[in-house]
């Protein structure tokens, strides 16, 4: 099974509709492009469909980066 | 019209309609949208391209996706947030469509739901297929 990160660069790629991006764990909305409202609920949306997990506003509103929302996604996933 | 608010939905709550659809809504749909391609104007240019006659233009039975969103689910405090779509199958002035679609997912955080619809022909041939992303308003 691929870590986290490699899992969701397809995601990040279609939300943000660029085939060529790739995101690391520092990677936020201030660093990728078309990273707007939107495409945030968007990305959740698909995040949470793709790993069968849901987050809570309060914890989405936490989030500072790609590593932050690994490390929330990873902690859920392992409470399966 | 529907009215429900967010608490009201749950994924498989569904909603469905029927619509007759008339060569005067293609007419209509000219004038509106400025597409005025013979394939949607001319029955004969539209034989030569293998049809029965002038085919409807996605857009104009896909505007029935609005319909489903903002009448039926979730209705009165819709706010669409956007649309995929997949033109299947044509259809044509006579034909009568059955628009359907179901809640397949609620984003609890943002309050937003995803529907999966389709518009299937007096057949049942599937015509086209959507995923609609609805949020709900307030007021």
């Amino acid at each position: 099974m691929p870590d986290i990160l490699t899992q969701l660069q397809p995601i990040f790629r279609d939300v943000m509709d660029n085939p060529s991006l790739s995101v690391v764990r520092d990677s936020s909305a201030a660093t990728v492009s078309g990273w707007d409202s939107l495409a945030h609920i968007n990305l959740v949306s698909a995040i949470e469909q793709e790993f069968g997990i849901r987050f809570a506003l309060g914890e989405l509103e936490e989030l500072k980066n790609v590593g932050e929302m690994i490390d929330l996604m990873e902690k859920k996933l392992a409470t399966q | 019209m529907n009215a429900y608010r967010w608490a009201d939905l749950a994924e498989g709550l569904s909603a469905e309609f029927e619509v007759e659809l008339t060569r005067a809504m293609l007419d209509d749909f000219v004038q509106l949208s400025g597409d005025d391609n013979p394939l949607h104007t001319d029955d004969e240019f539209a034989k030569r391209a293998g049809f029965a006659g002038v085919v409807a233009h996605g857009m104009l039975t896909s505007a029935l996706y609005s319909r489903l969103a903002g009448v039926h689910l979730p209705g009165k405090f819709c706010l669409l947030h956007g649309i995929d779509l997949e033109f299947v199958k044509p259809s044509f002035a006579g034909d009568r469509l059955r628009v359907s679609g179901k809640i397949i997912y609620l984003n609890q955080a943002y309050q937003r739901a995803e529907i999966k619809a389709q518009i299937q022909n007096g057949k049942g041939e599937l015509i086209s297929k959507a995923k609609i992303r609805v949020g709900l308003h307030e007021h």
